[in-house]
């Protein structure tokens, strides 16, 4: 019956830790802000919309092109700026799309998430530019948001398609933490 | 009367002018071709190299012929480990930050990469950039799986051999986000503390040039001696020379946020 004891040992030991992860969880200290998930319906999540420039309000990734910079407007679209003068960027365009984080480009082709899908778009006029081509469900759903070191709203799929995160003021802690 | 028209007129003959020559400038310039690829930051998780477009979801590396741009068709999927997060390519291999390590593939059939290492670390999230046979990954410690030990560092790998990367140099960060490499210039983006410039003449060993503690930063693409960052506060884009060491960048302008 030796082995029996190091099994119990064994046992005891993920116990205390899953313990220790229930009550005090390793993750960061809660200061009472945390991220919620924003869902949209399928139909929501397609809303892409070719718009004139606006401001920088929560800038991401960044994409080079020759003069043209593309600038991911986190989880809600993305800025064309014509840079060929770095001293003076001017900012062009405003392509909205749902849930899009990333972006690459090839010549007149726009590469960008929008939410779980991949769409292509034709940024020859990037006041004008038309959506070439969708392939649904090329990106696993994201269950997280794009930051370390915090809370938020677990994920609850039947609700949508998470397309971005808001940081609120929650009373109490929520479950999840990255 | 006839004056006010005049001025509506050369007013929006400025405005056309410049427009079309910059439409004719994107349709003919050199360096944007029809076919033309860009640069990404080393945050991204889409690259594209010639006609494949590489995406790094969080558990696999999807690849995507993209020989007719307009209608991207899936080649290959390569299973991973849980949180990838980054996609450098780089020369003939594709370097992919995870929270657990980097994965070096050989991409000279491009649609049918190869992994060929896995340079393990501490659990942390680490995005890759690389130059010549030296890689600098940036790990940000905090993350909950590292509640005993929230270090963060800058490490130099050695990927002369990128079936055997090797550790050359570690040394401590701050909260770091995304990197960049130009020449002799390493730039390191410390989150809201701010940016970090390296020298790296020695390429083993970055040392710290500059800090500047007013340009919180997320992502940065430095290009031709241009160093384009983004951050909470905005785009801010700066002169700098890859060439020489110890010269300080020189704002060139900044697009703030609202």
């Amino acid at each position: 019956m030796k082995i029996p004891f190091y099994s119990l040992l064994l046992v005891l030991g993920l116990a205390a830790c899953n313990t220790a992860m229930d009550e005090a969880p390793p993750g960061p200290q809660f200061d009472g802000m945390a991220y919620r998930p924003i869902y949209a319906t399928a139909q929501e999540q397609k809303d892409i919309k070719s718009l004139p420039a606006r401001p920088l309000r929560n800038p991401g990734k960044i994409y080079l092109l020759g003069s043209f910079l593309f600038i991911n407007e986190m989880g809600s679209g993305v800025h064309i700026i014509n840079n060929s003068d770095p001293s003076h960027p001017e900012n062009l365009a405003f392509v909205s799309i749902p849930g899009n984080y990333d972006i690459a480009v090839k010549g007149q082709w726009l590469y960008a998430d929008n939410g779980t899908d991949l769409v292509v778009f034709d940024i020859s006029d990037p006041t004008k530019v038309q959506i070439a081509k969708r392939v649904e469900k090329a990106i696993p759903l994201s269950k997280y948001p794009p930051f370390q070191n915090t809370y938020f709203e677990c994920v609850d799929d039947t609700k949508g398609v998470v397309v971005g995160w808001e940081k609120v003021a929650m009373s109490v802690r929520p479950n999840c933490y990255r | 009367m006839k004056r006010f028209i005049r001025s509506l007129y050369t007013i929006v003959l400025a405005g056309v002018v410049p427009l079309v020559m910059w439409r004719c400038e994107m349709a003919g310039s050199a360096d944007v071709g029809p076919g033309a690829t860009g640069v990404g930051g080393s945050m991204a998780r889409f690259a594209i190299t010639d006609n494949t477009l590489y995406i790094v979801t969080h558990n696999s590396l999807d690849v995507y012929d993209i020989s007719s741009p307009s209608a991207p068709t899936r080649k290959g999927k390569a299973e991973l480990g849980m949180g990838i997060e980054t996609i450098f390519p780089y020369q003939k291999n594709l370097f992919v930050g995870a929270n657990d390590g980097m994965y070096i593939f050989d991409s000279r059939q491009p649609q049918s990469p190869v992994l060929l290492s896995k340079y393990r670390h501490v659990m942390s999230c680490d995005p890759v950039v690389v130059q010549g046979s030296f890689a600098y990954v940036t790990l940000r410690g905090g993350a909950a799986c590292r509640q005993w030990n929230n270090m963060s560092s800058l490490d130099v790998v050695d990927v002369s051999n990128p079936a055997n990367p090797q550790l050359l140099n570690t040394q401590p960060l701050e909260t770091p986000y995304g990197l960049g490499v130009d020449g002799n210039k390493l730039f390191v983006c410390e989150g809201e503390k701010g940016l970090k410039v390296f020298d790296i003449t020695n390429p083993a060993v970055p040392t710290q040039t500059q800090f500047l503690t007013n340009v919180p930063s997320y992502d940065v693409i430095p290009n031709k001696n241009t160093l384009i960052v983004t951050g909470k506060n905005g785009l801010y884009q700066y002169r700098y020379d890859s060439q020489t060491t110890g010269t300080s960048l020189e704002l060139l302008s900044k697009i703030p946020v609202e």
